[in-house]
């Protein structure tokens, strides 16, 4: 079991990917925007933090780089549905900024679901 | 010698003085509607040139349209199917797999299936006709990746960064350049063990825009330096690096049709430099 902040501005994909880390047991907060995230991480320690790309105010581009630098152990997925600008080129940026996985939307939830466990216990052994 | 005699004596001559005279003035007559058709000809010919410019430009102006278009869509799109599958995957979980209802979701799912399929292809046509170029003032892209990746930099690591007065304009995409600037910097801060100065300078050299990049790092030997733009080569410790930071570098600076060259010594740093053509400026080299 994981503590996982999702940060992701669509409401039903919030929704559904937070319903789909609580069943497999993990403690799930979520934020609409990269602003909420900043603002609930002053309080709350996640482990992971799933973030989608291209959202309203802060990007999740400019929040990975703010949380490389203020929590360099937390790990990051990042996940893109991409389009309007090349969606390959923000995962490959996000991962240079030090996102450890990059996923494009529609994700296999098994996938994810698995590199949320991997990486869990990669921080349980350090 | 009387009149006549005379006239006899040089009429053939001005017979054909007169004759070669008049040749000419055929000639001259003939050449010169042979240039002016040819004139005409071209001027129509540009003509058509131009509209047929006009008449490509307006098409790709259409299709570069319909491909943004579609990118956005799709991107939304992808939201959507991502939802649908994704809570159906979880109603299958609960209900009995021997049910009618188990096969129905599984036939949504199937449904989820090409929708996704689809979408991709439009993407890939998206991404096709829609390059992403426009113009880019180096500058501010330059110090926008800077503020991206300065909170992920080592205290411990100084980052200089002097531009011209004026600044150079490419034609590229914006995304594409944060990576390169990013990829190079992480690699600068690698190769100097979190500790040292990096100079990032950005001029103009008509045709080009030049960005130099000096680090005060361990440098690389003839072997690496040959190597380097190889997808996966890396001298990082496991784990460490993908080997794909220079070799994604080199691609993308390949793409906006300029070069990129090293210059590194052993103990005492490494300087690479970018050349990218100025927007509007022709390069006849």
């Amino acid at each position: 079991m994981a503590k996982i902040l999702l940060v992701e501005d669509d409401e039903l994909v919030r929704d559904m990917l937070a319903q789909v880390l609580k069943r497999a047991k993990h403690e799930v907060q979520t934020a609409s925007n990269g602003d909420e995230a900043t603002e609930l991480l002053k309080t709350s320690k996640p482990e992971i933090m799933v973030t989608d790309i291209i959202m309203p105010q802060k990007s999740g581009i400019t929040l990975i780089s703010e949380v490389k630098n203020k929590h360099p152990d937390m790990e990051i997925i990042a996940i893109s549905g991409g389009g309007r600008l090349d969606p390959t080129g923000y995962l490959d940026l996000s991962e240079s900024l030090g996102a450890s996985v990059s996923f494009e939307k529609p994700i296999d939830n098994q996938a994810l679901l698995m590199a949320i466990d991997l990486l869990a216990h990669s921080k349980e052994k350090n | 010698m009387s009149l006549v005699s005379s006239l006899e004596t040089s009429a053939p001559w001005i017979i054909l003085i007169g004759g070669v005279l008049f040749s000419f003035q055929i000639i001259l007559l003939l050449w010169l509607k042979k240039k002016f058709r040819e004139r005409e000809m071209s001027l129509l010919r540009a003509e058509e040139g131009k509209q047929n410019l006009e008449k490509a430009l307006l098409q790709g102006q259409k299709l570069q349209a319909i491909g943004t278009l579609a990118g956005g869509i799709a991107h939304d799109f992808n939201n959507v199917l991502y939802a649908i599958s994704g809570y159906t995957e979880m109603a299958r979980e609960d209900t009995p797999k021997d049910s009618m209802t188990y096969q129905n979701l599984g036939k949504v799912l199937e449904g989820c299936q090409r929708g996704k399929e689809l979408i991709a292809r439009i993407l890939t046509f998206s991404r096709r006709q829609h390059h992403d170029f426009e113009p880019i003032a180096l500058k501010s892209t330059i110090e926008s990746a800077l503020g991206l990746l300065r909170p992920t930099i080592p205290a411990s690591v100084t980052i200089d960064f002097i531009a011209d007065a004026n600044d150079c304009v490419i034609l590229g995409n914006q995304t594409q350049l944060h990576q390169v600037i990013v990829n190079m910097i992480n690699n600068a801060v690698d190769a100097m063990d979190g500790e040292g100065k990096i100079t990032l300078k950005l001029s103009a050299t008509p045709p080009f825009c030049k960005i130099e990049m000096s680090d005060t790092g361990h440098g690389m030997d003839q072997t690496t330096m040959e190597r380097m733009y190889e997808p996966f080569f890396t001298t990082k410790e496991v784990g460490k690096g993908t080997g794909l930071g220079l070799s994604t570098v080199h691609a993308i600076v390949s793409e906006h049709k300029g070069e990129i060259s090293v210059n590194s010594q052993l103990g005492r740093g490494t300087t690479f430099t970018i050349l990218l053509p100025q927007e509007g400026v022709p390069n006849n080299g």
